[in-house]
C-alpha cells in the first residue's frame, strides 16, 4: 500500500497554480500524440503523470506502472493509447484502495458511443441551441467542463446533491463564466469597442448603423464570457442622441437591423442566437434625466437625456413597428426580447396611451412584449427570462455616468422542493429545517464558484476572462464584489400537493402556505448574504430542463410519492414539476386571478418573477390588453408578466398560421413545426425537451377571456 | 387586525407602549429575521413593497390597510375606546431618522 499525501489547502493551491502557469496547448499535444505502439512504450511516463497529478509516492507510483506494463505484456496488445493506459492505471488505484489519487487522475472525456449520439441526435436540453456541428462541439465542451466543475471546482457533498437531484448547480457546463450580465450601451458608446486580444480597435462610434454594429460584437464577445443572457438597459434612450439627423424612415431601418442582427446570430457560440434583452421606456427614467447625453464619436452633447425623449420615443415606437410585423414569414422574433417599463411616470408622460396600445397590439399579435412593472420608486434591469437588478443607492449613483452600469449574477442554484416535502412527511418543522439546509448547500456552492472565478479572474488581462477584467473605466468590467448569487426553486405547486394535499390554486390556505415556504427562503438567504458578505437573492428559476430533471429523478428514487404528484404524461415521459412558484399551468383560473395569486409571491422574490397568459391561437383586442396591463399594475403586486400566443410555421410553403396545427392550413403540408413561448422566450417547438412538452400539452389557454 | 411591526421600528415601539393591543384584539406581526409565519402573512396581504418603505402598517378586519402613523394611531385610539381600553396619546410623534421604521 502507497502513502497519499494529505491534501491540503496549500498543496493543492500550488498544485492548481502550476497547471495554470502551463502552457496548456503541450498538455493537449501530448495526450493527443500519445498513441505510441510497444515500440515507443515508456513506463516513466504513468510515473511521471502519478507524480504531477496526484500525492502518491514515488515507490508506488514505480510499482503502478511495472504492474501495468505486465498486463500489457501479457495481454498482447496490439494497440495502446494513452487513454487506455490511464484508464488500466486508475484500475490500479482503485485496486490498491487509493480512491483520492484515482480522483485527481482521472481523465474526463466522453464515451465513443455517447459521441455517435451526440454528433447525429439534436441535444434539446437547451431549446434556443440548434443542431448542428457547432453545437455538437458546445455540447461536448461543456460535457467535459460539467465533469470538472463536479470534481474540481465544488466539494463531494455539493456535487452529489447536484448528481442526486436535491438541487441544480445551473450552466456547469460554463463553469469558468459568470451567469448573466446586464449593462448600458454607453460603455461601448463612450471608449469604443476596444476588447482584448482583437486584432483591430474601434473608436467610438459617429453613426448609428456603426453604433450597431458594435452593440452586437459587444453582445457576442459578452457571449462568450456569460453563460446566459446579456441584457441593455434603456436601449431606446441611449440610441437617442443618434437619431436626430435620421428621418422616420431611417429610424425603422436601423430598428429592423437591430432585431434582425440578434435574431439571426445562429453564427455565434455553439450555433445558438445571443440571448439578448433589451430594456425600453416610454419615459425618460427619473435617474437618467439629468444625465449628460454622450453622442457620436463618444463625446458629449452638451444635452441631458431628459431631452432626448421624443428621439427616444421615435425608437421605441419603431422597434415594435417591426416586432410586430415578425420575419420575413410572419413569424415572432425570437431575440432580442423587448421588455418594457411600466413606471408612475409612464402614466404621466404624453402619448402613453398610444404606446400602450402599440405594444399591446404587439402582444397580441406576435407576443414579443414583456411587461415589467416598476412601482413606486423602484428601478430595475431585466433580462434572461425574468432575472431583474433592483437599482439600490450605489447603483442610482452609477447612472450619473450610466458607462459603469453593469450588473451580473455569477451563478444560479435551483433547489428541489417536492423532494423536501416527501422527505418531511407533513411535519412543518423538519420541511423548513431541511429547506434551510438545502439552501445553505446552495449558498455554499455559491462561495466555491466565486472562489474558481476570483482565480480566474485574478490571472487579469492575460487570463481567460482577459474581457471581464478590462478597466477601461478603472474598474473590472466584471464587478465581482457587486455580483448577485440567485437561489431558485422548482415546484412550489407540488410542494404544497404532497405537504398539504391539494395545489396552491385550490385554496387560500395552500397559497398562505406557500407564501410561508418563500418567505422562510427569503429570509435564510438574507441571512447567509449578511454573514458571507455575499448577495443571496431568490430568483424564479426558467427551469426549462431542470423541472423535467428533477421530475424525472424523484419518479426514479421517489417512485411512489412522486408518482402522485408529478405532472405531465408519465406514459410519454413527458413529465415535470410545476416552475418556480407558478400554479398548475393547467388550472382554470382567469388571467387576472393568475397574475395577482401568483404576484402575490413575487415582492419575496427579489431577482425577478413573471405570470405568464397563454393565449393559444386568441388574438384579443389590444385595448382589452391595456386596460388588464393598467389594472395589473394598479390592483396587483406582479412584477412581470407576458402574453404568449401559439403558431404554427409552415416548412412547405413557408407561410405562419395562429395557433398549433399538424396541417399547415394554407397547403395541407404536414411539414409543420410550432412556435410558441417556452420558459421565457418563443422558440420553436420541435427543439423543446419532452417535459416541457408535456406541460405544453397542459397549459390553460385563455381563449375567449379577453373579449367577452 | 393587524399591526406589522419590527423589534428596531422606533413608531412601532411608540404605539405598542401607548396600546395595550392584546387587550384591543389587535394582532401583532413582528416582521424580523426569524418569523417566515409573519413575512408571510405580510405578503398575504400584498404589503411587503409598502413594508420596505415604511412600518408601521395596520391591516383592518376588511383588509383595507393604514400606513400614515397619524391615521394607525387615531384608529387604534377609537378602538381603545370602543373596547373599553386605557390609552392615551402620544403627543408628540417619535421620529425615524435612522431609517429603522421599514422592513430591511
Amino acid at each position: 500500500m502507497g502513502v497519499v499525501m494529505p491534501l491540503n489547502a496549500e498543496t493543492a493551491q500550488a498544485r492548481t497554480q502550476r497547471v495554470v502557469n502551463e502552457d496548456s496547448t503541450d498538455i493537449a499535444l501530448f495526450v493527443r500524440s500519445s498513441q505510441d505502439d510497444m515500440t515507443g512504450w515508456n513506463r516513466q511516463r504513468i510515473v511521471d503523470a502519478l507524480l504531477r497529478e496526484t500525492f502518491i509516492d514515488r515507490g508506488t507510483a514505480e510499482k503502478i506502472s511495472r504492474d501495468i506494463e505486465v498486463t500489457i505484456q501479457a495481454g498482447k496488445v496490439k494497440t495502446i493509447t494513452g487513454p487506455l493506459i490511464r484508464e488500466m492505471v486508475n484500475a490500479k488505484l482503485l485496486e490498491m484502495g487509493l480512491e483520492e489519487a484515482r480522483r485527481m487522475h482521472t481523465r474526463l472525456g466522453v464515451p465513443l458511443y455517447d459521441v455517435d449520439q451526440l454528433l447525429v441526435q439534436h441535444n434539446k436540453e437547451n431549446a434556443n441551441v440548434p443542431h448542428g456541428p457547432e453545437a455538437t462541439n458546445l455540447t461536448l465542451a461543456e460535457g467535459i467542463k460539467k465533469e470538472y466543475a463536479l470534481l474540481h471546482v465544488f466539494s463531494p457533498d455539493v456535487a452529489d446533491a447536484h448528481l442526486s437531484g436535491d438541487l441544480h448547480l445551473h450552466d456547469l457546463g460554463f463553469i469558468d463564466r459568470p451567469y448573466c450580465s446586464g449593462q448600458s450601451l454607453e460603455y461601448i458608446k463612450k471608449f469604443g469597442l476596444n476588447l482584448p486580444h482583437a486584432l483591430s480597435m474601434a473608436k467610438p462610434a459617429k453613426h448609428a448603423e456603426v453604433l450597431l454594429a458594435h452593440m452586437v460584437k459587444f453582445a457576442a464577445s459578452l457571449q462568450s464570457h456569460f453563460a446566459g443572457a446579456i441584457g441593455w438597459d434603456a436601449i431606446n434612450l441611449f440610441y437617442a442622441p443618434y437619431l436626430e439627423e435620421l428621418s422616420d424612415d431611417g429610424v425603422k431601418q436601423l430598428a429592423q437591423m437591430m432585431i434582425y442582427e440578434f435574431s439571426q446570430q445562429a453564427v455565434a457560440r455553439g450555433g445558438q442566437a445571443i440571448f439578448s434583452d433589451v430594456n425600453i421606456y416610454w419615459e425618460v427614467p427619473k435617474h437618467f434625466v439629468d444625465v449628460p447625453a454622450i453622442g457620436p464619436g463618444g463625446v458629449y452633447t452638451g444635452k441631458t437625456y431628459g431631452e432626448y425623449e421624443k428621439q427616444a420615443q421615435r425608437f421605441a415606437w419603431a422597434l415594435f413597428e417591426v416586432y410586430k410585423e415578425g420575419d420575413a414569414a410572419g413569424r415572432p422574433f425570437f431575440f432580442p426580447k423587448p421588455l418594457v417599463h411600466i413606471t408612475e411616470k409612464f402614466f404621466k408622460t404624453d402619448g402613453h396611451m398610444d404606446f400602450l396600445h402599440h405594444i399591446c397590439e404587439v402582444a397580441s399579435v406576435k407576443g414579443n412584449t414583456y411587461f415589467v412593472f416598476d412601482r413606486g420608486d423602484t428601478a430595475k434591469i431585466s433580462e434572461c427570462c425574468r432575472l431583474s437588478f433592483k437599482l439600490e443607492a450605489s447603483d442610482i449613483e452609477d447612472a450619473k455616468q450610466p458607462w459603469k452600469m453593469r450588473y451580473s449574477a455569477l451563478q444560479n442554484v435551483t433547489i428541489n422542493l417536492p423532494r423536501l416535502a416527501f422527505k418531511a412527511q407533513g411535519d412543518d418543522t423538519k420541511l423548513f429545517a431541511l429547506l434551510t439546509e438545502k439552501i445553505q448547500l446552495a449558498a455554499k456552492a455559491h462561495g466555491q464558484k466565486k472562489k474558481f472565478i476570483e482565480r480566474l479572474m485574478s490571472l487579469g488581462k492575460g487570463g481567460p476572462l482577459s474581457l471581464l477584467a478590462m478597466d477601461l473605466d478603472g474598474e473590472p468590467y466584471l464587478k465581482l464584489h457587486r455580483c448577485s448569487y440567485l437561489i431558485g426553486m422548482v415546484g412550489l405547486n407540488e410542494l404544497i400537493r404532497v405537504h398539504l394535499g391539494q395545489e396552491l390554486h385550490d385554496s387560500d390556505e395552500s397559497i398562505k402556505f406557500g407564501l410561508k415556504v418563500i418567505a422562510h427562503m427569503n429570509i435564510v438567504c438574507n441571512k447567509l448574504a449578511e454573514s458571507m458578505d455575499m448577495k443571496f437573492v431568490l430568483e424564479q428559476t426558467p427551469a426549462e430542463s431542470t423541472s423535467f430533471r428533477f421530475a424525472k429523478l424523484d419518479l426514479a428514487h421517489f417512485t411512489t410519492d412522486a408518482e402522485k404528484v408529478v405532472q405531465g404524461n408519465r406514459e410519454k415521459g413527458e413529465v415535470y414539476y410545476s416552475n418556480s412558484t407558478l400554479f398548475n399551468v393547467g388550472a382554470t383560473m382567469s388571467p387576472i386571478a393568475r397574475v395577482e395569486k401568483e404576484g402575490l409571491f413575487h415582492p419575496l422574490i427579489e431577482a425577478g418573477s413573471i405570470t405568464h397568459i397563454w393565449l393559444g391561437e386568441a388574438q384579443p383586442d389590444k385595448e382589452a390588453l391595456a386596460s388588464f396591463v393598467i389594472n395589473v399594475f394598479k390592483y396587483t403586486q406582479n412584477d412581470q408578466i407576458a402574453f404568449s400566443p401559439e403558431f404554427t410555421a409552415c416548412l412547405a410553403c413557408g407561410k405562419t398560421s395562429r395557433g398549433l396545427s399538424e396541417v399547415c392550413p394554407y397547403c395541407e403540408s404536414k411539414d409543420v413545426d410550432g412556435i410558441t413561448r417556452i420558459t421565457g422566450y418563443f422558440t420553436k417547438i420541435s427543439s423543446w425537451n419532452k417535459g416541457k412538452l408535456g406541460e405544453l400539452h397542459d397549459r390553460y389557454r385563455n381563449v375567449d377571456r379577453f373579449n367577452q | 387586525m393587524t399591526l406589522f411591526t419590527t423589534d428596531d421600528c422606533v413608531l412601532c415601539a411608540q404605539l405598542k407602549k401607548q396600546f395595550d393591543l392584546s387587550a384591543m384584539d389587535v394582532q401583532v406581526e413582528v416582521l424580523g429575521n426569524n418569523d417566515a409565519g409573519a413575512l408571510a402573512h405580510l405578503a398575504w396581504h400584498g404589503l411587503v413593497e409598502k413594508a420596505r418603505k415604511g412600518l408601521p402598517i395596520l391591516v383592518l378586519d376588511d383588509s383595507s390597510a393604514l400606513h400614515e402613523f397619524p391615521h394607525i394611531e387615531s384608529h387604534l385610539l377609537d378602538r381603545a375606546a370602543r373596547c373599553g381600553v386605557a390609552a392615551r396619546h402620544a403627543g408628540n410623534q417619535a421620529g425615524c431618522e435612522s431609517g429603522s421604521c421599514a422592513l430591511q
